[in-house]
């Protein structure tokens, strides 16, 4: 499958001299999912933020072919890289239907306005994703379930060909961890985006739902590869300290954590 | 019900500003009024009024009023667009020291400095210190939303120690209480045509601006890192806001003191009952904000025999609507 991001060699350390990313490298193909999992500080999301250049950090990244994505403008970057960062209630209670639109921001620049075109866009993108009847509430009365949603469907208006999710499924109980998991592979599926990148912190739901894993430790990338490879118990135990007990049912790869020994 | 209340903001604004041509000391009926401003444009068409209420109409009520709705209009306009980009609903444009400036200008030209005119050392005194303000959060706090508010709040508190410096230095009792005066805020310092003109002229320029790029606010209110991942430069555009709401509101305070509360509240009303997009939030809170400071001032000069200082008044007006607003929101917010 056709490389669709190349990451090489992130290297990133914080202002104050905290070294966060070492030496970060992956490849990830045309319609899959890759999931970086890690303990909490590992440099999860600052691979995400380094990719997204809200961080600038050393090394490279070509996207989409061989291009160099420090040589974009962050315009144009913005209509590659679709951005669903950890789910927060926005400052203002603006109405769903313009939060979704906000999406369109990078084919603007500072003086036009979303047109209606691109308001009917914002519909076809909520009936997709089941959530047509968001549209005329204010993004203050969603739940955590539903803001996740709406957040995918504001990447999805931007057009993105990758989405980047931070902790899609936190703080989300298991039934709307599922279906916005199932949401994501679905539209990877139909092609409406060419990969995603996400972090989870749950060892199971990343078996069930990835393509690719890759295991960050301390700002490295400790195993990278299909679940089958990367998720062993004897990698997990040496990155989270707990043991775990792997095995397959019905073709499917379940990893169980079983305490800290 | 959206609508409904756009309606009601929309026509509050002629409304307003009709009534409070009529209203004053002097009595003059709605009939002669308008015939002494059509006197105006068209002197020969219309059967004109006595001369005195041809004065008191076009030189005194006419520019009284028109200053109170620039002032509210662009105080409104720049809270609500300074509450959008700081991402804090609590925030009005005084925030960037631009008040302690000008009430330091002022003072010290009103105690030291009398030949000179008060609205030009208090429009330097503003300056300075949003000048003051902005570099501090440029150069050492890279732009950030916390480095404004926290440079701003310094700078507000520099300026307030200069101000009780030169009080205190003071040695006349009378000055003193000019200086009181004018920190208390009053729309008649402003109400002349050539004052009304250069606050006209800058806030329609700076209203403008802002109107135009009234859905970039919305991307940046998203915060740095979600604008940035949507294609934005939150830095560089944040300050561009600041700058253009500063130059509003260093213009109006220089010539009507400080008159608080009405940039922080107005947008919120506008908010609870129109939405928080600023495509309607600007727009509705310059129009709520011009006919609140019209009615604000109509009760400040006819409500006793003596003017009361507007600043106390607007105060006064707006404690009850924080009441409602805190019992509405249950003590959280959302």
């Amino acid at each position: 499958m056709r490389v669709v991001v190349k990451v090489d060699g992130l290297r990133y350390a914080y202002p104050a001299g905290v070294k966060a990313l070492e030496d970060v490298s992956f490849d990830l193909h045309e319609g899959e999912i890759l999931t970086l999992l890690g303990p909490n500080g590992s440099g999860k999301t600052t691979i995400l933020k380094c990719l997204l250049r809200i961080l600038k950090p050393f090394g490279a990244v070509y996207i989409d072919g061989e291009r160099r994505w420090d040589c974009l403008k962050q315009r144009e970057l913005a209509k590659f890289f679709g951005y669903v960062p950890q789910a927060h209630y926005p400052t203002f209670p603006y109405r769903v239907r313009d939060y979704i639109a906000m999406g369109r921001a990078p084919y603007h620049g500072m003086l036009s306005l979303p047109s209606k075109v691109e308001y009917m866009r914002v519909e076809e993108v909520a009936k997709m994703l089941d959530i047509e009847e968001l549209l005329d509430r204010t993004v203050a009365e969603l739940s955590g379930g539903q803001l996740q949603m709406v957040l995918i469907a504001r990447t999805l208006v931007q057009e993105a060909k990758v989405l980047l999710l931070d902790e899609p499924t936190a703080h989300l109980d298991v039934s709307n961890a599922v279906k916005v998991l199932d949401a994501i592979r679905e539209i990877i599926k139909k092609g409406i985006v060419k990969a995603a990148v996400m972090t989870l912190h749950d060892p199971t739901l990343t078996a069930l739902y990835s393509d690719k894993v890759a295991l960050v430790k301390d700002g490295r990338v400790v195993a990278y590869g299909c679940p089958e490879k990367v998720l062993k118990s004897d990698l997990l135990n040496s990155i989270y300290g707990v043991s775990f007990d792997v095995f397959k049912r019905e073709n499917r790869l379940i990893v169980l954590p079983l305490g800290t020994k | 019900m959206r609508s409904l209340f756009k309606l009601a903001i929309l026509f509050s604004v002629p409304i307003s500003l009709i009534i409070s041509i009529f209203l004053g000391r002097y009595p003059v009926n709605p009939g002669e009024a308008v015939r002494a401003i059509l006197s105006i444009a068209t002197p020969h068409l219309v059967h004109s009024p006595p001369e005195t209420v041809k004065t008191i109409v076009v030189l005194y009520r006419l520019p009284r009023v028109l200053a109170a709705a620039i002032t509210g209009a662009a105080l409104a306009v720049t809270g609500a667009s300074l509450q959008s980009i700081l991402r804090n609903p609590l925030v009005d444009t005084y925030i960037l020291g631009i008040s302690a400036g000008a009430g330091f200008g002022a003072a010290l030209a009103i105690a030291f400095l009398p030949p000179v005119p008060i609205e030009f050392v208090a429009f330097l005194g503003a300056l300075m210190a949003f000048f003051i303000t902005f570099s501090i959060a440029m150069l050492w706090g890279k732009g950030s939303v916390i480095a404004i508010v926290l440079s701003g709040v310094i700078v507000n508190a520099l300026f307030q120690a200069g101000l009780s410096l030169v009080k205190y230095l003071c040695p006349d009792p009378y000055k003193l209480a000019t200086v009181t005066f004018w920190l208390m805020g009053s729309i008649g310092a402003a109400a002349f045509w050539n004052k009304v003109l250069r606050m006209g002229i800058v806030v329609t320029l700076c209203a403008v601006l802002l109107y135009s790029i009234r859905w970039r606010l919305d991307i940046l209110s998203l915060g740095d890192e979600e604008a940035v991942a949507l294609g934005a430069s939150p830095i560089k555009e944040r300050a561009m806001v600041v700058a253009v709401c500063a130059m509003a509101v260093a213009t109006i305070v220089c010539y009507t003191g400080i008159i608080g509360w009405v940039g922080l509240l107005i947008p919120h009303i506008v908010r609870l009952t129109v939405g928080a997009d600023n495509r309607d939030v600007l727009p509705y809170s310059m129009l709520l904000g011009a006919s609140f400071m019209v009615v604000a001032d109509d009760l400040a000069r006819c409500l006793t025999s003596t003017e009361i200082p507007i600043g106390i008044l607007t105060t006064v007006m707006v404690a009850p609507f924080y009441v409602y607003l805190l019992k509405r929101s249950a003590g959280v917010w959302r």
